[in-house]
C-alpha cells in the first residue's frame, strides 16, 4: 500500500449547532453508525477525502461541556483523550461553533482547548448571528484565540473545502500548547494530584485534563468511572483535601471551572462581538409566541399528533399490504419450489411467516421517523416537550418522554429507539420499560376480532356503542398501567434526584431532506438488522415446538386414510360437478382437522394443555394457553395460531373482515373439553384482551431494549413485570367479570 | 412600592421582563450544570413563557426551565 495514514478527526460542539449537518456535509453518505462497547452511547464514523489524503471522522456526541458525568460525555473524553482501544488516536480537533452564541460556544472550546491536540474552528449560523444584529470582527477573534477559524454554513455547503484544508494541515501540525484559564494554585492542585495518582506504581498515567475533572466533578460520576483498583480510595481523600484548599483560597469547586473559563471567553470576545441596542424580534419569536402558547402551543400541537399518527396509518397501511402480499406469493414460490414436508413448513411457515411478521412494521417505521426527523429537524421537538412537561412530570418523568411514548402506540420499536433524545440515564430507562405498554398497532387485530364477537352492540349513557369504548377501554389500560409502572419506578428500582429539566429551544429552520433521510436511514436499518437476526432464531423455535412431533395415531390411523379415500375420490369426479365442490369442501375441512390434531399433539399444544391449569382461572382451555404461548416472539401470530386451533387453516388474514367472522364464529362455538360448556363469554373475552394489552408478547421489542440499554437485564425485567401484570390482570378481569351477574349471560 | 434590585426567584418574573441573574442556588454539580448553559451571574435574562416550566431568554438562545427543590435561580429585576 502506498498510501499515507489515515487522519483520524474528531467533531465536537454543543447540541443545535448544524454538527450533524456539517457531518454529513464532510462525509457525505460515508457514515457508520454503531454502539461503543459496553455503552449506550451512539457511535458515528465517516470517510472523508481531501488531496489525496484519507481521514477518518468521530462524530462525537453533542455536548454543552467536556465534563464526564454520563456516559455520553465520558466516551467523549476517552476519544479525545485516546484512552478507548475502538478508536485510533486523535489527530486534530474539529470544534463547531454556533455564530449566534459564542459565549457559551466558547466555554466548551477553551476546554478542548486543554487538551494540547491542533483545533480548527467552524463558525457555524453566522446568517442568524446577522439576523440577530450580531456583528463579529473574525480577525480579532483569530488573533486572540490562535487557531484556524473557517466560517461555513453547515446547511449550504459553504466554506466546506476551506474546512477540509485547514483540517489537514492542523492534523500535521504537532501538538499544540496546552492552554489552562485556570488561576495558578488550580494549576498547582491538578500537577500535584497527577504526581500522587502516578506515584502508585499500579495505576496508570493520569492525564493533566481527567486530574482537573477529578478535581471539579462533584457528582462522583467520574471517581466512579476511575475506581478500578483498593488505592483510589487513598487518590480520593487527597481530592477532598485539595478541594478543601482550594475552597480557602477562595476557588470553591466546582465553580471556579465557570469563573475562570467566562473570565477567559469574556477577554477573548472583548471588542469581537457587537450587539444591537435592541433586540430585532425574529420570525422564530413570532412562532413561538404562537406554538409555545399555554392554549393555542397545545391545540396545534394535539392537532400535529393526530395528523401524524393517522397519516402513519394510512401511508403505511397500503405498503404494509404490498409487503404482506410479497411475504405471502414468496411463501407460495417457496412452498411449490420445496416439496410438502418439515423442509416446506420450516422455509414457509417458520422463516417467511415469521420474519416477515416483523418486516411488516417497517413501513411504519419508516414513516414515524419520517414525521419525526422532520419535527426534530425544525426545531418542533423541544417544544413538543416543552409543552408535554407538565403532564409528565406527574408520573415522574420529564416532556422529553411524551414523543417515545406516543410513538409506542403505532409500535415499541421505534418508541424505544426514539428514548435517545432523553439525556437523563434513569428517566430514559423508565420511558423504555413502560413503552411496550401502549396498545401498539399489533394489538388492535386481537382487539378487534375478540370485540367483534363477544361484545354486544349497544350502546351505553344512549349514544356510546359499547364496542367502541371497549377498545378505547383497553387503550387506556395501558396508559394507566404505563403511568402507575413509571411512577413506581421512579420511587423504587430508578430512584434519584431528578434533575431539573433544562433544555435549549433551538431557532426553528426549515428542516433538510437530507438529515431526514438519513435518520430514516439509520432507524429502519437498525430494526431490520437488529430486530430480524433473534426474530429469525425465534421463529424457527415457535414453528418447531408447533410442527413436531408430528407423529399422531388419531391422524396416522383414521384421519389420514379418509383424506387419501377423500383426494381419491375427488380425483375421478368432472370438476364442474355439484359433488366435486362438496367433496373438496370436506377434503378442506379433514386437511383442517388434520392440521388441528397435530397442532394438539405438538410439543406447543401439550405445553398449552400442560399449563392449562394455570390458566384455567383466567377463563381459558389450553387453546387459548397455546395461542397465547405462541404470540410470546410476536403477538399478531395469536391470530393464525387460534386459526389452525379452530380448524380453519393458519393462513387466514386477520384483515379480512370475513375472515374475522368467520373465526369468531368458531370462537362462539368452542366448548370445554371436560363439561361441553361454551369457552368464550364476555369475562374470557376481556380477559384475553387485558392479557394481550398488558404482556410483553413481541421478541423484537426486548431485543430492541436490550440493545437500547446494553444489558439483557433490563428486558428480562420487562418481560417479568409485565407478563405478572398480564397475569393478574387477565385473572382479576375474570374473576371479577364472573361475579358480575349482567356479564354470565353473555 | 417594589425596589428594582429586589431579589426574586426567576419563576416570579412575567412575560418580557428583563432581569439580571445574581445567583444559582442548588447542588454544586446541577448548579455547574446551569453555568455551562450559560445561566449563571451576572446573565442577563428575559422572560418569555412564564409557569413551570418556564422558557427564558439567554445571550439570544431560549431555554426552557423547570427549577424545582434541587435548583433556583434568584433575579433582580430590570436590566442593570
Amino acid at each position: 500500500m502506498t498510501e499515507r495514514p489515515k487522519f483520524t478527526v474528531a467533531l465536537i460542539g454543543n447540541p443545535n449547532t448544524g454538527k450533524s449537518t456539517l457531518f454529513t456535509a464532510l462525509a457525505g453518505v460515508r457514515q457508520r453508525v454503531g454502539n461503543y462497547p459496553g455503552v449506550t452511547v451512539e457511535k458515528k464514523l465517516g470517510g472523508m477525502h481531501f488531496e489525496g489524503r484519507q481521514f477518518q471522522l468521530i462524530d462525537l456526541p453533542g455536548t454543552y461541556s467536556l465534563a464526564p458525568r454520563s456516559p455520553d460525555e465520558m466516551v467523549a473524553v476517552d476519544v479525545l483523550l485516546h484512552r478507548r482501544d475502538d478508536t485510533s488516536r486523535v489527530d486534530a480537533v474539529l470544534s463547531i461553533v454556533d455564530a449566534s452564541n459564542l459565549e457559551r460556544n466558547l466555554y466548551l472550546v477553551s476546554q478542548v482547548l486543554e487538551l494540547g491536540l491542533p483545533t480548527v474552528v467552524a463558525l457555524n449560523m453566522t446568517d442568524i448571528a446577522r439576523s440577530r444584529g450580531l456583528t463579529i470582527d473574525l480577525e480579532r477573534l483569530r488573533q486572540r484565540l490562535g487557531i484556524p477559524i473557517i466560517e461555513i454554513q453547515a446547511n449550504r455547503r459553504i466554506g466546506i473545502d476551506e474546512l477540509k484544508r485547514a483540517l489537514a494541515s492542523a492534523a500535521e501540525a504537532k501538538p499544540t500548547e496546552r492552554r489552562s484559564p485556570f488561576p495558578d494554585a488550580f494549576q498547582a492542585e491538578t500537577a500535584q494530584l497527577q504526581t500522587s495518582w502516578s506515584a502508585n506504581g499500579k495505576r496508570a498515567e493520569l492525564p493533566r485534563y481527567l486530574a482537573e475533572r477529578l478535581l471539579l466533578d462533584t457528582s462522583g460520576y467520574l471517581q466512579d468511572a476511575l475506581a478500578n483498583d483498593e488505592h483510589n480510595g487513598v487518590a480520593f481523600e487527597e481530592i477532598k483535601a485539595a478541594r478543601g484548599r482550594l475552597s480557602a483560597a477562595g476557588l470553591p469547586v466546582p465553580a471556579v471551572e465557570a469563573q475562570a473559563r467566562y473570565g477567559w471567553v469574556a477577554e477573548v470576545l472583548s471588542g469581537v462581538v457587537t450587539r444591537p441596542a435592541k433586540r430585532p424580534v425574529s420570525s422564530s419569536d413570532r412562532l413561538d409566541r404562537f406554538l409555545t402558547h399555554k392554549l393555542w402551543g397545545t391545540i396545534v400541537f394535539a392537532i400535529l399528533m393526530l395528523i401524524v399518527f393517522s397519516s402513519v396509518f394510512i401511508f403505511a397501511d397500503p405498503v404494509m399490504g404490498l409487503i404482506d402480499g410479497w411475504i405471502g406469493s414468496l411463501g407460495e414460490f417457496v412452498g411449490n419450489l420445496v416439496p410438502e414436508g418439515p423442509l416446506q413448513s420450516l422455509l414457509v411457515d417458520g422463516i417467511i411467516g415469521g420474519v416477515g411478521s416483523v418486516l411488516i412494521f417497517l413501513p411504519q417505521i419508516v414513516f414515524l421517523f419520517f414525521f419525526l426527523a422532520v419535527l426534530e429537524d425544525c426545531g418542533y421537538m423541544a417544544r413538543a416537550a416543552y409543552l408535554m412537561d407538565k403532564l409528565m412530570v406527574r408520573v415522574g418523568l420529564s416532556g422529553k418522554s411524551f414523543i417515545p411514548l406516543l410513538s409506542s402506540f403505532a409500535c415499541a420499536i421505534p418508541g424505544v429507539m426514539a428514548t435517545r433524545v432523553i439525556e437523563n440515564r434513569r428517566d430514559r430507562l423508565t420511558t423504555i420499560l413502560v413503552a411496550p405498554l401502549m396498545s401498539c398497532s399489533a394489538r388492535l387485530p386481537v382487539y378487534a376480532i375478540l370485540i367483534g364477537a363477544f361484545i354486544p352492540a349497544t350502546t351505553v349513557l344512549g349514544f356510546l356503542p359499547l364496542q367502541g369504548v371497549t377498545l378505547f377501554a383497553m387503550y387506556v389500560l395501558g396508559m394507566v398501567v404505563a403511568a402507575i409502572v413509571a411512577l413506581v419506578l421512579k420511587r423504587t428500582l430508578l430512584r434519584g434526584p431528578t434533575p431539573p429539566f433544562v433544555m435549549e429551544l433551538p431557532t426553528y429552520k426549515w428542516p433538510s431532506l437530507r438529515n431526514v433521510l438519513q435518520r430514516i436511514g439509520e432507524r429502519a436499518w437498525s430494526f431490520i438488522y437488529r430486530a430480524g437476526t433473534l426474530i429469525f432464531a425465534v421463529s424457527v423455535l415457535i414453528w418447531a415446538a408447533a410442527y413436531y412431533p408430528r407423529n399422531s395415531v388419531e391422524v396416522s390411523e383414521t384421519l389420514a386414510p379418509r383424506r387419501d379415500a377423500l383426494a381419491a375420490e375427488l380425483e375421478k369426479l368432472p370438476e364442474d360437478s355439484p359433488r366435486h365442490a362438496e367433496l373438496s369442501e370436506q377434503l378442506g375441512d379433514l386437511e383442517n382437522e388434520i392440521a388441528a390434531v397435530y397442532q394438539r399433539d405438538s410439543y406447543l399444544g401439550r405445553a398449552g394443555r400442560w399449563i392449562e391449569p394455570a390458566v384455567r382461572p383466567l377463563g381459558w382451555d389450553w387453546r387459548i394457553g397455546c395461542a397465547a404461548i405462541a404470540s410470546f416472539p410476536a403477538r399478531e401470530v395469536v391470530m393464525g395460531v387460534l386459526g389452525v386451533i379452530y380448524n380453519l387453516g393458519g393462513d387466514l388474514d386477520v384483515g379480512e373482515e370475513s375472515d374475522q367472522d368467520r373465526l369468531g364464529t368458531r370462537m362462539k362455538a368452542a366448548v370445554w373439553d371436560d363439561t361441553g360448556e361454551p369457552v368464550y363469554n364476555i369475562p374470557v373475552a376481556l380477559s384475553i384482551m387485558v392479557f394481550f394489552a398488558l404482556c410483553a408478547q413481541c421478541a423484537a421489542t426486548l431485543v430492541v431494549i436490550s440493545r437500547e440499554t446494553n444489558s439483557w437485564r433490563w428486558p428480562i425485567f420487562t418481560f417479568v413485570y409485565m407478563t405478572t401484570l398480564a397475569y393478574l390482570g387477565a385473572l382479576l378481569t375474570y374473576q371479577i367479570g364472573m361475579r358480575l351477574p349482567a356479564f354470565i349471560s353473555g | 412600592m417594589s425596589d428594582v434590585h429586589e431579589l426574586v426567584p426567576l419563576n416570579l418574573l412575567s412575560a418580557g421582563q428583563l432581569a439580571l441573574v445574581e445567583q444559582v442556588l442548588g447542588q454544586p454539580d446541577v448548579v455547574h450544570r446551569l453555568e455551562e448553559l450559560g445561566l449563571r451571574g451576572g446573565a442577563a435574562v428575559e422572560m418569555v413563557q412564564a409557569g413551570s416550566p418556564c422558557i427564558i431568554r439567554l445571550s439570544g438562545n431560549k431555554l426552557c426551565l423547570r427549577a424545582d427543590e434541587l435548583v433556583s435561580v434568584l433575579v433582580r429585576r430590570g436590566t442593570g
